[in-house]
């Protein structure tokens, strides 16, 4: 009993992981920008595609892929950014919100003219399994955990070590003080999207990796992303992380103990719990 | 305009929505106002959250799903007449509206959205796996037309397309009627301040939660109502038409219509029930051209098309007015 609790709870934390990276992407751009980018997860669907037919069709390896994909996947994160939402950028919220679900749109046509409507798994050549005292441990898993923390580290670092980092965290604390100091807020609201589009390019791969990608799954994976905003507490990184994490290793246990088939509907009950406890967030500040 | 005019457009408007099946000699044509007429119920209900309150709501499917199975499951399993399933339909999918509004109306903007678009799918997926109750995806064949009526002698029959139109063109009348009550309402004008301000409501000591709250069950029973009659309409359910892509379907024909507008919805949904037939030429690029139009729309035409043809048609009356005026003679 106690091995198949620790089992799920492995499980749990390699998707976690990738929640993690697709909720951090949208905590920058929400706590940032005040954007509810809903076109992310088939933006980083998009890049997933990329990977895949990179590796499948040009024989790059998946790592190299990944890196060419987060490179077309943040130019594409700013030019939505400049098309798209800046236009709306004084408007009523509710404006960016509804232009975030005909990118969404976009994006998923786009996605299934591009990449056709089948379902595809990228392959990876990490395909060794370990048993360490009873409990399977899958390489490609490992590898999953291993690229998402070296992701969301790096991010973290860029942001708190580099001068384009510290405007980044300016205009996130007071937009007109930045702006005041000199600080390129238009700049900002590039250099933001990009990373957030370049981590949820990452988060898109491995879920094609270890899951797969289809027509839906992007949609799938934002709606997750922002369950997990709404545990952790919005725009706050770490709660990203652990909100991820947590949503991540409950919907393991919940599929291997109480039913696969409704997995999705108690991730969003937990989601829907916390609200009524914590509208906050777990990490939220009030 | 003066309101005689107003009388006047409504009369014809409505002279000729009568006259309608008569006119329309393509049977799918008459369909498709079938559909419209459903829709702009759907869309009415999502106009009162939001274009009224401000607040997205992104589970306009899901109660449509509940109305649609509430009815069809009453009449096919449950044996009852088809005219007492539609009429309870709306109100199971308003208590259900009831008690998940009141925990999501907690939280604001974003957040309220992403709340109910998971409502949203945990109602589809409940109704894609609880198989026994629902058929799951194979769906529920054989759901019936409500009988016909019998009024003083005349036989309304609802079993064809001409009959069920009256139907559902009284439906969305219903609807838009209800939208002007609250519009013109206390409730109306608090909902717009919470458009407004949300802050500045709470400070003047009005519950607006309250007030929210009524928006989204009033939402969830004309979209329990829109699911109702499309249930019995098509004969067959299953939960493929209730996903989050109808939500968005309801959005869109708030948002191109006139958001807050009670002339917008309608125009919205016959645009979200005829567009995608005319693209249907391009299928397979529908959903990125409907994403473009969703887009566009929303920058270089925020408010809607009904504000701006109306704002368009003052400016010309007042041109008008201005160029029939006698000028002044120019030589003293």
């Amino acid at each position: 009993m106690i091995t198949e609790v620790l089992q799920q709870v492995l499980n749990g934390l390699a998707i976690g992981s990738v929640y993690t990276l697709i909720a951090v992407g949208l905590t920058i751009v929400f706590g940032i920008l005040g954007i509810a980018h809903f076109a992310h997860g088939s933006a980083a669907m998009s890049g997933g595609y990329l990977t895949f037919i990179l590796t499948e069709r040009l024989g790059l390896g998946f790592f190299p892929a990944m890196a060419v994909a987060l490179i077309a996947g943040a130019a594409l994160g700013v030019v939505l950014e400049r098309l798209a939402y800046r236009p709306v950028r004084d408007a009523p919220q509710i404006n960016a919100f509804i232009i975030a679900l005909g990118l969404t749109m976009i994006l998923e046509g786009g996605n299934l003219l591009l990449f056709g409507p089948d379902q595809v798994v990228i392959p990876t050549p990490y395909q060794r399994v370990y048993t360490v005292g009873g409990l399977v441990v899958a390489e490609l898993r490992i590898q999953v955990m291993l690229t998402a923390a070296l992701a969301v580290a790096a991010m973290a670092i860029f942001v708190s070590r580099t001068r384009a980092g510290r405007s980044i965290r300016a205009v996130a604390q007071n937009r007109q003080a930045a702006v005041l100091m000199g600080v390129n807020a238009d700049a900002v609201a590039t250099m933001v999207f990009a990373l957030s589009s370049a981590l949820g390019v990452i988060g898109g791969a491995l879920v094609g990796a270890l899951l797969a990608i289809a027509p839906g799954v992007g949609e799938g994976l934002v709606v997750k992303g922002f369950a997990v905003l709404i545990l952790g507490g919005l725009g706050s990184i770490p709660g990203a992380i652990v909100g991820g994490l947590v949503l991540g290793v409950s919907e393991a246990l919940a599929a291997g103990f109480i039913s696969s088939a409704y997995k999705d509907v108690i991730a969003f009950l937990v989601m829907i719990g916390v609200l009524l406890v914590r509208p906050e967030g777990l990490l939220g500040k009030r | 305009m003066s309101r005689a005019l107003r009388v006047g457009i409504g009369a014809a408007v409505a002279l000729a929505a009568l006259a309608l099946p008569h006119a329309l000699t393509v049977p799918y044509f008459l369909h498709l106002t079938i559909l419209a007429c459903i829709w702009t119920v759907l869309a009415q209900g999502q106009n009162l959250v939001q274009g009224f309150s401000g607040y997205v709501s992104i589970a306009a499917g899901g109660f449509m799903a509940i109305g649609a199975y509430a009815s069809a499951l009453l009449s096919v399993k449950g044996g009852w007449p088809v005219w007492t399933s539609m009429a309870l339909a709306p109100f199971v999918a308003a208590a259900l509206a009831l008690v998940v509004g009141y925990p999501s109306l907690r939280v604001k903007g974003h957040y309220f959205a992403i709340v109910t678009l998971a409502y949203n799918l945990v109602i589809v997926t409940v109704l894609n796996n609880y198989e026994s109750f629902t058929g799951g995806e194979a769906g529920m064949p054989n759901i019936q037309r409500p009988a016909a009526l019998v009024l003083g002698g005349l036989q309304l029959s609802f079993a064809g397309r001409e009959g069920y139109y009256y139907l559902v063109l009284l439906a969305a009348a219903a609807a838009t009627a209800g939208g002007a009550l609250v519009l013109h309402s206390r409730v109306g004008r608090v909902l717009i301040a919470i458009r407004q301000n949300e802050m500045v409501v709470d400070a003047l000591g009005v519950a607006a939660w309250r007030y929210k709250l009524f928006a989204f069950v009033a939402s969830g029973f004309l979209a329990g109502l829109a699911g109702a009659l499309y249930a019995h309409f098509i004969g067959f359910l299953n939960p493929e038409p209730f996903g989050t892509d109808q939500s968005m379907n309801a959005i869109l024909a708030v948002t191109l219509g006139g958001s807050g507008t009670l002339l917008g919805p309608i125009v919205g949904a016959f645009l979200v029930v005829t567009l995608p037939e005319y693209l249907r030429v391009a299928d397979t690029y529908r959903l990125v051209v409907y994403g473009l139009l969703l887009v566009l729309a929303t920058i270089f035409m925020p408010r809607g098309i009904v504000p701006m043809v109306s704002r368009g048609f003052r400016g010309m009356a007042t041109r008008l007015a201005a160029a029939l005026r006698p000028r002044p003679d120019p030589t003293p």
